[in-house]
């Protein structure tokens, strides 16, 4: 049974390969939320990537083949997620970028390994890389090292005595909010209250109003901006007198629009946004990107997508094959690779190392200043 | 105790605008024994066409009572227009047509609002601008009442007190209630039963986009499918009031929004909406005809 | 041979052979139709025969394949093992849901049976004693093993589902000419005559519930098999309407009814992805404009009173 298994992988793998040396082009697939809740998130990815493959096609392609982008529309929804990984992988892909949630990027993980599919994603829970696929590694910086640093900023830099962390419960949220309270916790900080919302409700004064009473110093959330916003809003509305402190997702220009004059003073912890990255490569790609959609991107995911596929066609360019198993290694092994979000690291289990946040302060006309 | 009170504001607040969604669902099902499950579309779609208006004609700045008082009766107007479309093309044909049809016609005029919308504002959230009503609040000893808040209660009041007197006092609100009570016989007293259900559906329509506005102004994020949740609950709450009855859908949207304060304050956020179900369903099996509506023997 | 047996071979061959003409992409969506045409039918079995208003169906097919991947996942249980538990929790909870509130009139169990669906789907999103996996779901789900051998190609699932097919149109067929069919044909027709009859209405209706249930169980099991994931979004309140408009957008009681609603429903959308964006629109329409003309479903071919709008000018002809 054994031979039998591996005689048909090594047939399978034979025809995919030689499928692949056959044709002229070569297939990278975007999963991301085309619509729904985050499709500008998901557009940006795939704008994005659209942008990357068509400069390198313009360059001669991919060892000479040109690169055919194939997106699917998984609505941050994991079942659709799966769908889009079976589709995907039908469609032929070597490498796929995505997705924008954790959710729908682990549902499909496995797909994508079960047939040797490279995917990156910008997902941020921890759970991500806990099965150590080799096909996966992550373009973005993992929730522990967002909370430790958020900890330390609440506890230490700020000298917060009543913490309250809220999240919704999606696993990348609750997730976060977890590792804040325990990343607290770790320096001796003090939660007053570990509180869920549900998304999508918008109506949070309920759980505010009991807030209310425990007269917290702080609401740190940990969440996404379409909560978040009407989160602050409600909060200055019911007279809080707490500081309100909003993990990376909170960074959306929605956020400002749905909080109003409310967004005044939050403060958001998130990874350098794109218009203050200081690397070369920033300013070439985010120039690039404007004059061709109009628009920045609105946050630095779709930004480390594109470093992850920059990573993919790196290694394809220095194994010199569409092997995904030594592209995967070769990107395992890369040293300070120049990507546009800074120096890209992967460690073994596909972690992303070398994470730098910054604190940012929202002014009163919906611009903010990076505070540290 | 003031946690307690401003719990019970909160929760007045949204009960009141359940109630003046729940209204439409109960006008409509009184009249034509229909679930018009396309009434919670209708109000995400007068929440989008407010939002276009206020934001076309005006800016987001310099609103005047007038300009605000415009904006309420345009959306209103187009509304009631989408609610008397709906009943023609949807529901007018299927009068006598079996029952599950009505059903299935409503939940397509349903989808075809929901998606309307999205092709129509796209998928992405659109957002009202925060400031239509001044950010003013009063503090009584504790508890607080925003403009806003009290815009809603106030206006709420007043349009459920003259809906009662409409369908009590006026000729045409007892022509309404007695073609709920029996279409045939009020055909024969010379009732003309098409313009009656017109004009419960512009009634609904109106009272459903004024819910829909206020849910734009206080909660001001807006999504294609937003429909489906506020239309649900209000649904729940014509149901918990008896529904076929006018002062049920009020006092059923009321009690609704304070249980789910109090169940999301004091309870648990997570089950609220688990709660407010089982809510319904009990009252389905002890008391299916609702707090204030009554029971109908059935005709063999 | 008569003319439905004549239909229904027709369709089970070209069903039948279909795997050795499609490309991936194609089989994946025959899966998909095969899967939602036997919740349709089982759908078709509450609704259709005995006239249970029921708009939770999606619970059902949930149970079913939550069921597959907690006993998978969290247990370790051979997925083939985990079909039997999936038909027997499904019917239990359907018994169990549907027995308090089964005297209910139309509406008010239709109402019902929403609540259900959506206790439901927020049970599954809160991830309750830790198993549903929250508003993620669960993924990983193992393939099947028969004997030794992974079934885990489109095609064995495709013949999976296929088989399930037949399994059901047979109990479906059976059914119709046993007692509980002619029972469940009565009560839906007049369910005070049948009552007065001496027919036991609530046991037939709850029979028929039980019975459905359990065959979208297993149809659950294997949708969470074909995509090794499952998560509360699929099984939510809006794929219960889907399932309540399929039957009676085909016809009720109706095997090519229910066969052309499934493939209307689920597979075009598959095909014109273009048309994405406005399906549901075109969906809602076409809800509407089939109950107008045909209220009585697609399948058999019986006009309704057709407005004056959609009539045909006099002489246009």
């Amino acid at each position: 049974m054994k031979i039998k298994n591996i005689a048909s992988a090594l047939a399978l793998s034979s025809v995919m390969l030689s499928s692949v040396a056959v044709a002229d082009t070569v297939k990278i697939g975007v999963q991301a939320p085309i619509t729904g809740k985050y499709a500008n998130e998901g557009q940006s990815i795939d704008n994005f990537v659209r942008l990357i493959v068509d400069e390198k096609n313009a360059q001669g392609g991919l060892l000479g083949k040109q690169i055919e982008v194939v997106t699917c529309d998984d609505e941050a929804k994991a079942q659709k997620a799966a769908v889009c990984a079976k589709k995907l992988v039908n469609a032929g892909v070597f490498a796929v970028i995505g997705s924008y949630t954790s959710g729908a990027t682990e549902a499909a993980q496995s797909t994508y390994f079960r047939n040797k599919v490279l995917q990156t994603s910008d997902g941020t829970s921890d759970s991500l890389i806990k099965r150590k696929y080799w096909t996966f590694f992550r373009n973005s910086f993992p929730n522990a090292a967002q909370s430790d640093f958020t900890a330390e900023y609440m506890v230490n830099v700020k000298k917060y005595k009543k913490i309250v962390v809220l999240s919704d419960y999606s696993s990348y949220s609750a997730g976060l909010g977890d590792a804040t309270e325990a990343s607290v916790k770790a320096i001796n900080g003090n939660i007053l209250f570990r509180g869920k919302i549900k998304s999508g409700v918008q109506n949070f004064t309920s759980t505010l109003t009991k807030i209310k009473a425990m007269k917290p110093d702080v609401i740190y959330y940990s969440g996404y901006y379409t909560d978040g916003g009407l989160l602050r809003a409600q909060q200055i509305q019911l007279q809080i007198d707490a500081d309100f402190v909003g993990g990376d997702s909170n960074d959306n220009p929605d956020f400002y629009k749905l909080a109003g004059k409310s967004a005044a003073g939050t403060v958001l912890i998130n990874f350098p946004t794109p218009e203050i990255l200081p690397y070369p490569e920033a300013k070439k790609y985010l120039s690039a990107y404007k004059k061709r959609f109009n628009m920045s991107p609105p946050s630095i995911w779709p930004v480390t997508n594109a470093d992850g596929l920059r990573a993919i066609i790196e290694g394809v360019e220095k194994t010199k094959s569409f092997d995904t198993k030594k592209i995967a290694s070769y990107i395992r092994t890369m040293k300070d690779f120049p990507g546009i979000t800074g120096p890209f690291n992967v460690r073994e289990d596909g972690e992303r190392v070398g994470a730098k946040f910054v604190v940012y302060k929202m002014k009163n006309d919906g611009t903010k200043e990076v505070v540290k | 105790m003031e946690t307690f009170i401003q719990q019970l504001i909160n929760g007045l607040t949204v009960g009141s605008l359940y109630a003046l969604v729940a209204l439409g669902y109960t006008m409509v099902y009184g009249v034509m024994k229909l679930i018009n499950f396309a009434h919670g579309d209708l109000v995400a779609f007068s929440a989008y066409v407010g939002l276009t208006i206020f934001t076309q004609f005006y800016g987001s700045n310099a609103l005047t009572l007038v300009n605000i008082v415009i904006v309420f009766s345009l959306t209103s107007i187009v509304v009631a227009f989408m609610g008397v479309l709906l009943e023609r093309l949807a529901y007018r044909p299927l009068r006598t047509a079996p029952r599950l049809s009505a059903v299935v016609s409503a939940l397509g005029a349903s989808l075809v609002i929901q998606n309307g919308i999205m092709l129509i504002w796209g998928p992405n959230m659109e957002i009202f601008p925060s400031d239509i009503f001044p950010s003013t609040t009063w503090n009584f000893g504790g508890v607080l009442i925003s403009y806003t808040q009290f815009v809603i209660l106030a206006l709420s009041a007043f349009l459920m007190v003259s809906l009662y007197l409409f369908i009590n006092k006026t000729k045409i609100g007892t022509a309404i209630r007695a073609t709920a009570i029996d279409q045939d016989a009020a055909k024969l007293m010379g009732i003309n039963v098409n313009r009656i259900v017109m004009i419960i559906f512009i009634v609904g329509s109106m009272l459903g986009a004024i819910g829909g506005l206020f849910i734009g102004v206080y909660y001001r994020g807006l999504t294609f499918d937003m429909g489906w949740m506020y239309g649900l609950n209000a649904f729940i709450a014509a149901i918990i009031g008896g529904i076929g009855s006018i002062p049920g859908a009020m006092l059923g949207g009321l009690l609704l929004g304070l249980f789910n304060a109090m169940i999301s304050g004091y309870i648990s956020t997570e089950w609220a909406e688990t709660f407010t179900f089982i809510l319904l369903i009990i009252i389905l099996i002890v008391r299916p005809a609702g707090l204030l509506g009554h029971n109908v023997a059935e005709k063999v | 041979m008569n003319n439905k047996t004549t239909i229904t071979i027709a369709f089970l061959a070209i069903m039948a052979f279909l795997p050795l003409l499609a490309d991936s992409a194609w089989l994946s969506i025959g899966i998909t139709f095969l899967v939602f045409a036997v919740v349709a039918f089982s759908q078709d079995i509450i609704l259709g025969r005995a006239g249970v208003f029921n708009m939770g169906h999606a619970i059902f097919f949930g149970i079913g394949a939550y069921t597959t991947a907690i006993l998978n996942v969290h247990f370790g249980l051979e997925i083939i093992y985990t079909i039997p538990f999936a038909i027997i929790f499904s019917a239990i909870i359907a018994v169990l849901l549907a027995g308090p509130i089964i005297h209910l009139k139309g509406d008010y169990f239709l109402v019902a049976t929403i609540g259900f669906n959506i206790i439901f789907e927020q049970v599954l999103s809160n991830d309750i004693f830790g198993l549903t996996g929250g508003p993620n779901g669960i993924f990983g789900i193992d393939v099947i093993r028969i004997f030794g051998y992974e079934l885990f190609s489109d095609t064995a699932i495709y013949y999976i589902a296929f088989g399930l097919l037949i399994i059901t149109l047979f109990i479906i067929r059976n059914l119709d000419n046993s007692k509980y069919g002619r029972a469940l044909y009565y009560i839906n027709k007049d369910e005070i005559a049948a009552k007065s009859m001496g027919i036991n209405v609530p046991y037939y209706k709850l029979f028929a519930f039980a019975l459905g249930a359990s065959i979208a169980g297993v149809a659950g099991s294997v949708f969470a098999i074909q995509y090794s994931a499952v998560s509360p979004e699929s099984f939510n309140f809006m794929q219960s309407v889907m399932f309540f408009a399929i039957v009676l957008v085909g016809g009720s009681a109706s095997l090519p009814g229910v066969i052309i609603g499934t493939f209307v429903m689920f597979v075009l959308p598959e095909l014109f992805t273009e048309f994405k964006e406005s399906r549901y629109l075109i969906f809602g329409a076409a809800m509407v404009l089939t109950m107008i003309l045909r209220p009585n479903g697609v399948w058999p071919v019986t006009f309704g009173n057709i407005p004056k709008f959609l009539r045909p000018k006099k002489g246009a002809k």
